[in-house]
Formats: C-alpha cells, structure tokens, sequence
C-alpha cells in the first residue's frame, strides 16, 4: 500500500477532528449554563451514537434500546459509588464492561433471529431492564433512581465545574469519533461492511456472520457504556425512564437524521436533536412531533442522513459540471455516428 | 488416489418433500466434474448441504477424509470449499476491489503458494481489473458473475462448486469463463459444476454425474454418460 492510500483515510477523520477543535473553543464565548448543559448532554449522545453507527452503519443492525446499554452503565457507576465507594475513572472502564457483557446477553439470543426481529427483541429487553430498575427496590432505587455523588477529579483537579466538565466531554466525544473512525477504516470494519451487503456471500467467504453481529453489538456497547458513566456524573441522579423505549428511539433517530455511515453523521445528529427545540423554542410535545416529521422525511429523502445528503449534493453539483463538460466534448463523436 | 470430496448416502427432506435421496458422489483432486439434471433434480440442494447453508437429513460429507457434514457456512468455507451461488452476487454497495479484499482476509493460512498474492492480481485473472474502483452494484450481470468467480477465488479454495456460472452469460461471456474454469485445476483447484446447459457442460467436463429426483442415475465420462439411454430418458424432449 503506499502512503496516498494510507492517508486518504486519514483525510476523512480531519473535518470531525476541525469542528471538534472548534466546539473546544466554545468556553472563550463564555457561552451560558444553559447552553452548557445542553451541549454537555448533546455530547454525551454523540458518545452513544457512534457506537450505534458501528452497528448500524457498518453492520446494518438496528437497535431500538440502546437506552438499556446507557441505562446499565449509568447504574453500575451510582452502585459502585454508593457500595463501593469507587470513583469516576475506575467506574468509566467497569461500567462500560458492563454495558459490553449486557450487549452480549442481549444479543446473543437476540442476533439469533435475523432483521427486523432483532430490532423488537432489543426493544423489548430495554423495556425490561425499565422494569427490573423501577421494581428493584432500595438497590435500584426503583423509580425515583439513584444519587450518585462525588467529584470528579482529573490529575487533581476538580473537572465537575460546568466548563470543564464540557470540555471533557468533548474530548470523550474525541476519543469516540475517532475509535469509530479507526473500526470503519479497518479491515474488521470492511468485514462488517460484508456483513450488512450480504450476510449469505459473506458466509460463504469464511466469515462467521452471527459473531461478527455479536462483536458489533459489544462494541456499541463499550460506547453505550463510556456514555452512561458521563451521564450518570454529569446529572447527579439517574433514574428508569431515562433509559425505557423513548430515549432509546431518541438515539436511533439521532443516528439516522446525521448518518449513521459517515463519521460526521452522529456528530451531527446528536447536536441537532439537541439544539433543535431551544433554537425553535418548542415545548417537548412539539418537539417530538418535528423530531417524527424529521425522521420520515429522513428516511424518504435522504436514506444516508443529513451529511450524506450533504455530501451527495456537493459531489452531484460537481459531477454535474464535470458530466457537463464530458457531454460537450462527446457530442461531436455522437454526432458523427 | 482418495476423492478430495466424498459424499456418502447423502439425503434431504423439505418437510416431506425428498429433495436428495441418499447421493453417492466422489469428485477426484484436480478434477472438473458436472453435476447435471432437470430442474427441481437436486442439485442445488446437493451444493446447499455440501456448503452448510443446509442441514442433511442423513448421510455424510468427507472433505480430504475430515467429515464436514453439518458444519456452518463459514466453516466450510474455511476448510477450503469455495462456492459461488446461482443468483449472481456481490456486496453491491461496496467497491469492487474491497470486495475481493474482504474475500481474502477470511481465508484459511494454506500453504500452498498463492496463484493469486493480492486482490489486483484477482481482479487481473477475471479480467475485472479496470473496474476495480466501481460499485459492485453498478457491475453489468456480466461482470457481476465473474466477480463472483473472483470473492471464491480469493478464499483459496482447493475445490470450488460453481452453481450455474453461465446462467444468463451470452456466448462471448460463456467462453471466456469457460477459460477461466479450465485454467483453475492447473492453480491446484479442484472444480465441481452444476448446470442444465449440456453445451457448457460438454466444453467444460470429462466426467458428469446426472440426478434426477434426487438420486444420481448415471456417472462416468461425459460421452458415455450422454450416451447412456437412462439419461437420454430423462432429457427426452430436451436438445442433447
């Protein structure tokens, strides 16, 4: 391979990598708590949502209760916090094994039956994980949830202040973008690739189509997982509704109005959903009715989400110009025929 | 010499339909065997219970003396039976030369030196090699047929079956891949063929073996087997 090849992809990582350097740079526009606090939450999404476009993406899986992978990350940090006494950076990586092993539960039985049935199993395991938390008495807190306390420190320094909690989050967000970025550009990416094309023809091509299904599942749990130990710390308290069937849905239409294949995509759909009502000032039955509308007219319009849409505009404009030319210069052949 | 594939007693039922009544079949190393028959014969359930899409309701499978019978898809493939399926296929939203890559990086560590090193030289020998940049999706059925050849191909098979490689092909494309399949026994592959279409047959085979409702009824070298009146029975009304 030689060192063009090897950068082209490189190429495609710079303009996340920009905006996030320009999200950074927010803070200096002493921005006010409000809108701190929604971008905090907007990124905590994006986290998420770059490991559903792993799955979904990549791998052609929809998952209707990512939610419940957030969900259990998030609880696992309160109770290891309360029981344990154990902290934000240890909970971040036993958390997000958590989520990861939850994944596998689910999934395994579930990645089972194919398609669309997956889609209802994970939708009905996250219901229940919202109906095991509501009913698991004082250890889950049932339905008013969990406290979970405690600063978070990073080299010693306090980082739960508003600002630095963001900018945290945004280097989360980072790390986030670019895993998913190093899996598309992999060749365990091109094998799931495979596995969304044709899962018969990639059988037949020695590869083992109900694990790689697994595998992905996991690996969007990992991402579910760093999620929820930075929601859980960022709002303080957590509780069952926050991870039932509407934040879940919230998530997959987050990932399909970006697009859920290209590496801007969930970045996008992630600050949009979030900003959207407060830029529109909708009230939340408002914005579930435009949040509907979006998706339809995602799904009917732009099949890759709004950056491929994007993308797919900017290259038709100009190949039209190059198709153009192209016909100019094959006209007088044409006509000599 | 032992068969690189023995099939014993081999045998099917689709709830109580018999699509493959206990099928005896050796296909010799570095041999290129047709499998004919009418439509609805058995033959694709032969390739379907070979390969592991389906389970065999009796009987066994041998693959270089090591039973494979019932395995999954992928390992199979593994072992070293690569297979191309009837409908024409490939990962039609991803380029054509990342189809071949992807083909490749699934396959068994063989020791045997590779004819083909990189996916380029693949695409070379199917003669797909200007393509390489394209959509899979966007192939002419021509082509998609030959990259097809070419995902089976990059597993590093040592015996390919080939479900009706010239179905919808005109003649130009049908001869240039009936070059293509009498060179792979030379590359140390063993190929099995299963089609309807006689002319392709007697161009590419020496040996047939002929089903009909799922038993084999005639196998030997091909002039004697379209010799045979059991055969010429079962054609009547066909052209041989």
């Amino acid at each position: 391979m030689n060192a063009g090849s090897a950068l082209k992809p490189l190429r495609s990582l710079l303009p996340v990598l920009v905006i996030l350097a320009l999200i950074a740079l927010v803070p200096l526009f002493s921005p006010s708590n409000r809108f701190l606090s929604l971008a905090i939450s907007a990124g905590i999404n994006v986290i998420a949502l770059y490991g559903l476009s792993v799955l979904f993406g990549q791998t052609g899986i929809l998952s209707m209760g990512h939610a419940a992978l957030v969900g259990v990350s998030a609880y696992a940090a309160a109770i290891l916090a309360r029981d344990f006494g154990v902290g934000f950076w240890v909970a971040l990586p036993v958390a997000a094994v958590a989520s990861a092993i939850f994944a596998m539960i689910v999934g395994v039985p579930s990645l089972r039956v194919g398609g669309h049935h997956f889609v209802i199993m994970t939708f009905a395991f996250g219901q229940l994980l919202a109906i095991v938390l509501t009913n698991g008495g004082d250890y889950t807190g049932a339905a008013t949830g969990l406290d979970i306390a405690g600063p978070v420190t990073l080299f010693g320094a306090d980082v739960t202040e508003l600002t630095r909690y963001y900018l945290m989050v945004v280097a989360f967000v980072t790390v986030a973008a670019v895993a998913s970025w190093a899996i598309i550009h992999s060749s365990y990416g091109r094998t799931l690739r495979a596995i969304r094309e044709n899962e018969k023809l990639a059988a037949s091509l020695g590869i083992n189509v109900g694990r790689h299904k697994i595998g992905a599942f996991v690996v969007s749990g990992v991402f579910a997982g760093v999620s929820g130990v930075l929601l859980a710390y960022f709002l303080g308290h957590i509780s069952p509704s926050q991870f039932s069937s509407f934040p879940s849905i919230y998530l997959a239409l987050m990932v399909m109005i970006g697009g859920a294949r290209l590496i801007e995509g969930p970045l996008a759909g992630g600050i949009l959903v979030a900003f959207l009502p407060e830029v529109l000032n909708l009230d939340p039955v408002q914005s579930r009715i435009v949040y509907g509308i979006c998706l339809i007219a995602v799904i009917m319009l732009l099949p890759d989400g709004l950056i491929g849409g994007i993308v797919r505009a900017l290259r038709g404009l100009f190949a039209g110009k190059a198709k153009q030319e192209a016909e100019r210069d094959a006209a007088p052949s044409e006509a000599r025929r | 010499m032992s068969p690189i594939l023995a099939i014993s007693g081999l045998s099917k039922q689709f709830g109580g339909v018999t699509a493959l009544a206990g099928v005896d079949l050796a296909i010799e190393e570095g041999e290129i065997l047709g499998v004919v028959g009418p439509n609805g014969s058995g033959k694709t359930t032969l390739f379907n219970v070979v390969t592991g899409v389906h389970k065999p309701s009796g009987g066994t499978v041998l693959f270089r003396g090591r039973d494979i019978t019932g395995l999954a898809p992928h390992a199979i493939s593994r072992a070293g039976i690569g297979y191309t399926f009837q409908q024409a296929m490939a990962f039609a939203g991803l380029g054509v030369l990342e189809n071949v890559q992807i083909a490749g990086e699934h396959a068994r560590a063989g020791g045997t030196a590779n004819p083909w090193p990189t996916p380029q030289a693949l695409l070379d020998f199917v003669g797909l090699s200007a393509l390489g940049g394209e959509k899979a999706g966007v192939l002419p059925f021509g082509s998609l047929r030959l990259l097809g050849l070419a995902l089976a191909l990059a597993t590093r098979p040592s015996l390919l079956l080939l479900d009706e490689p010239a179905a919808g092909l005109n003649d130009r494309e049908t001869t240039a891949l009936v070059g293509l399949v009498r060179q792979l026994p030379g590359h140390g592959i063993t190929v099995c063929v299963i089609d309807h279409d006689m002319k392709l047959m007697q161009m590419l085979c020496r040996r047939l073996a002929v089903l009909d409702f799922g038993s084999k009824i005639a196998d030997g070298p091909t002039e004697a087997v379209l010799a045979d009146p059991k055969v010429l029975d079962v054609y009547l009304g066909g052209d041989l």
